[in-house]
């Protein structure tokens, strides 16, 4: 098994930064300094990387997409704004290792030319902000960070937002408003943050996994990146685990790796020897997958898509037989109605509505009628709003439904 | 110019354009709550989702631009499903309190559901989502949160418009309110207008609520006779009484908007005693009653003689600003070509000079009179007298004999009206033989050799230059009381009775004889004075 990002998690001393540069950080920075701004973007799309915020979009075409015409500055936006329940890969990057992605960020903006970035960061997460800005204190005392990194003649500042605890701001464009100081609303699309982002200038806002994995394809090249996992989803990714496993935790594995192999041999198998019910292998919005499902299935985002899920964010949920599934999605329901921005009707009244019904149900209030009707809500939702969150809570209501409908029949009376 | 088709049907839409401008362009109705046509386009409602070919999902037509060949469809049965999901979503929290809401009648979300909803309510009572009502936003404005449908048109307004931004979201997803930062009332002068925009009953005219239900208002298309900037407005009355005034839209003048002053106006009309019959002074020196048929003889043989005796220098015609060009016009005429007075004026207080200062950078201007550009146009404007002071001086020493005073109150108040009215009591008080033509009662008034009654603003037809010179139509709305007649129909009455070979039934008659023979008329047909107005061609 290779390992990308998580090569040195363990070791206290990792956020120093004399102990981060003993153990060859910020080689990968001095390399990529020497190197033109178009060979690292060439590399990183020869890599394979692919965003790992969620969608799994191709990190180099995105870099593409900047013209570097504009007449405007480019802006990196770093999303640290990590809410997706089951996920928390990020924080640990944060927490163990900031010097990492700060690197990261350093290579990511030469190669954009773009000398303001932030790094906006989850409202919850104020702990790492301690953490992160005292790593960013240090990058600039070492030179790093500032008027001219590492004696190259580029200058780059590199600023920590505290988010307020909205988890539409991992959105990217209501990311950017937030950052601009307004409401946390997403923006209509078309125009792309590609060219018209935060303040109205081309943008590239890119997840702390994506930029974390800089480092080590420009040490190691692109081509040993793009040798780890499989044909179409290269290199590792970060797995969160939680829910009934022996041992929940942040794992790295190669792209492609079986996905009952990881539940049993890296996140310790299901305990008390009860069977496996269940999975959400990305992030609570993805669809879940059946025990049945889950059999041949692959950690990569085509061999997710085709079981009929995603890969997401790698927020893996595992639930055992003991699982009430009404309860879950209860659960997750709850969590989409308190999160709506409220700025597009379908998303702002459909998932209250859901979220309530599915209240009554499990509270044994339910009828048989509102089975159906979650499922007309779920069809009145999909696709009709600006962003993907209405979506992100259709896809859980729907897989729900009807992949365990008799679960649901049961808590209704009649 | 992209071509493409809606339903079917080709149609060509500007460069830019949206798909739901080219289809109201096209006369074609989108349903919709947050687009308008002169706010920032939002796309948050969802309403206005049409099927695109090529196109995966619904795309929303408020946002889509419109590209050559695109191939639209907005009747369709998953267009339809969308906007009727829409619309169920919008109303499972919105109290449906129709009876007792003041939006009944002229509520979106009443029209919609009876061309796309028609569906019974899913969800119980004890589900909804309960918000706060019957919240004070100052003196223009009522919210009632739990009508809202979000669709943020008061918030773009406020930030976009007058920039002033005092409204906002407040909370989250289904909690998500309209509202001020600690319900601060609203205080700009632009504020009634998010009435108008409002969709729905969540913001309510704090003047007009609950003073009539809107199925039983007439409308009337008129000019407000509030300052020179001449907004288009709607007037909504009933059995002589206006109830509101609304703007009519019209982009070369005041796209949608009004201010309050200008919505209020009607109150000032309604306002004071009105006078009701012709009053001439007796020999006794006191006003009696007369009929319009002996004072329209008596004023014209006085004036007349008068004339013959101290010649047209000794007489002024005194106009007002407020009065509508056909007014004028045979007032001009009148004096002028029957009486052979010189004397014109109608300046109290540097109209001329107002009339195009802006003040503010929205919509109204200095000058309180909706017609000093047309007063200027027909030559009220003496380079001799630049005033109503000099007139005074002139007449207290005695170079002006007699004089035909028309005035009317401006509608909007200013600080400085006491003091121009009492000017005009001056003017009064110094001519010998004065002839006052006013709509409310005055005590000044009663100095006056006749006092006859008018009709004010709303009360007659006819057009309204304003300071961009352009010429407006203004309908009659509410018929006057007692034996009020119309301004131009006085002067018609004695330039007949004086012996003026034309005759004048109508204001459009008036109009046209004035567009025949008025320079900054000529040309203008009567029909181009509605929508969007006529400007006198150079």
């Amino acid at each position: 098994m290779n390992k990308i990002l998580l090569v040195n998690i363990e070791k206290p001393d990792q956020k120093n930064i004399a102990k981060y540069r003993e153990r060859g950080g910020y080689t990968a920075l001095e390399k990529a300094l020497a190197m033109q701004p178009a060979d690292i973007i060439n590399e990183v799309k020869t890599s394979g990387l692919r965003g790992r915020g969620g969608a799994g979009f191709p990190t180099g075409m995105k870099w593409g997409f900047v013209p570097t015409n504009a007449g405007k500055p480019t802006y990196l936006l770093c999303n640290a704004d990590e809410s997706e329940p089951g996920t928390f890969k990020d924080r640990i990057l944060m927490e163990r290792d900031p010097h990492l992605l700060i690197e990261g960020m350093a290579i990511a903006c030469f190669a954009l030319n773009c000398q303001l970035s932030y790094i906006y960061l989850r409202g919850e997460y104020e702990f790492i902000a301690h953490i992160m800005q005292r790593a960013l204190d240090e990058a600039y005392e070492a030179g790093i960070l500032g008027p001219s990194i590492m004696g190259k003649d580029f200058a780059l500042d590199l600023h920590l937002h505290l988010g307020q605890g909205a988890y539409i701001c991992g959105e990217e464009t209501s990311l950017i408003e937030s950052l601009e100081g307004y409401r946390g609303y997403p923006r209509i699309k078309p125009p792309f943050p590609a060219t018209h982002g935060f303040l109205a200038s081309p943008t590239v806002v890119n997840n702390v996994e994506t930029l974390c994995a800089l480092p080590w394809i420009i040490t190691n090249g692109a081509a040993a990146h793009a040798a780890i996992g499989t044909e179409k989803s290269k290199g590792t990714k970060l797995f969160s685990v939680s829910g009934h496993v022996n041992s929940p935790g942040v794992y790295e594995v190669d792209m492609g790796y079986p996905l009952l192999d990881f539940i049993n041999n890296e996140a310790g198998g299901i305990p008390n020897g009860r069977a496996l019910k269940a999975v959400i292998p990305g992030g609570s919005s993805v669809p879940v997958l059946t025990a049945a499902e889950c059999d041949g299935v692959l950690l990569d985002y085509e061999s997710l898509l085709k079981a009929g899920s995603m890969l997401g964010s790698g927020g893996m949920i595992v639930l055992d037989d003991s699982t009430k599934m009404p309860e879950v999605l209860s659960v997750i329901a709850d969590f989409y109605a308190h999160e709506s921005c409220g700025q597009c009707t379908p998303c702002r009244e459909g998932t209250g509505w859901a979220a309530k019904i599915l209240r009554n149900l499990v509270a044994g209030k339910g009828k048989r009628a509102d089975i159906d009707l979650l499922l007309k809500i779920a069809d009145m939702m999909e696709g009709k709003t600006i962003c993907p969150l209405a979506d992100a809570d259709v896809m859980p209501i729907r897989s729900f439904v009807t992949k365990f409908r008799s679960e649901f029949e049961a808590l209704c009376a009649s | 110019m992209p071509k493409f088709t809606l339903n079917g049907v080709e149609l060509e839409a500007k460069e830019g354009q949206t798909i739901i401008q080219a289809a109201m362009a096209a006369g074609f109705e989108i349903p919709h709550y947050c687009y308008h046509p002169d706010l920032p386009i939002d796309g948050n409602c969802r309403m206005c989702l049409v099927e695109v070919e090529k196109m995966p999902k619904l795309p929303p037509s408020c946002t889509t631009v419109v590209t050559e060949g695109m191939v639209v469809r907005s009747n369709t049965d998953r267009v339809r499903q969308s906007v009727q999901g829409v619309l169920e979503f919008l109303l499972i929290n919105h109290p449906v309190d129709c009876p007792v809401c003041d939006q009944a009648g002229e509520c979106r979300l009443q029209d919609y559901y009876m061309v796309y909803g028609l569906h019974t309510s899913e969800i119980p009572l004890e589900m909804k989502v309960r918000k706060r009502k019957v919240i004070d936003l100052g003196p223009m404005v009522v919210l009632d949160q739990e009508r809202c449908v979000l669709c943020s048109r008061c918030i773009r307004f406020f930030d976009n418009v007058t920039h002033t931004g005092e409204m906002q979201f407040f909370g989250r997803g289904d909690h998500v309110a309209i509202g001020t930062f600690e319900d601060r009332p609203l205080d700009n002068p632009y504020s009634g207008n998010v009435v108008d925009i409002c969709p729905v009953g969540a913001l309510t005219s704090r003047d007009f609520r609950f003073k009539c239900r809107v199925w039983f208002l007439h409308s009337t298309d008129s000019v407000c006779g509030g300052c020179s900037t001449g907004c288009n407005m709607r007037i909504d009355h009933r059995d002589g009484t206006i109830f509101r005034l609304l703007p009519r839209r019209n982009v070369e003048v005041n796209r949608s908007w009004l201010c309050d002053e200008g919505r209020l106006t009607h109150h000032e009309v309604a306002a004071g005693d009105r006078i009701l019959r012709p009053m001439m002074r007796g020999r006794d020196g006191m006003q009696a009653p007369v009929t319009w048929k002996e004072a329209v003889a008596s004023v014209n043989s006085r004036l007349k003689e008068i004339a013959g005796i101290n010649g047209g220098d000794a007489i002024i015609g005194f106009a007002s600003p407020s009065a509508t060009n056909e007014a004028l016009f045979l007032f001009k005429r009148y004096l002028g070509e029957q009486v052979g007075a010189t004397q014109f004026e109608f300046r109290i207080d540097s109209e001329d000079k107002k009339v195009t200062e802006e003040e503010d950078e929205i919509l109204r201007h200095v000058d309180k009179h909706p017609n000093s550009m047309g007063a200027i146009n027909l030559g009220l404007m003496s380079q001799e007298l630049g005033g109503i002071d000099r007139a005074i001086e002139s007449a207290r020493a005695g170079r002006i004999k007699a004089g035909v005073v028309i005035y009317y109150k401006p509608l909007v108040e200013r600080p400085g009206d006491a003091q121009a009215e009492a000017r005009i009591a001056e003017l009064i008080g110094a001519l010998e033989y004065s002839v006052v033509l006013a709509a409310h009662k005055a005590d000044w008034q009663r100095e006056a050799s006749v006092l006859l009654p008018v009709t004010a603003w709303s009360e007659e037809s006819g057009t309204y230059t304003n300071y961009q010179g352009r010429v407006q139509l203004a309908s009659k709305a509410v018929e006057p009381g007692g034996d009020i007649l119309a301004l131009w129909e006085v002067f018609a009455s004695l330039l007949y009775e004086s012996g003026d070979g034309l005759l004048w039934l109508s204001p459009d008659d008036v109009f046209a004889s004035l567009a025949e023979n008025t320079p900054a008329f000529r040309g203008i047909v009567l029909e181009q004075t509605r929508l969007p107005g006529a400007l006198p061609t150079p």
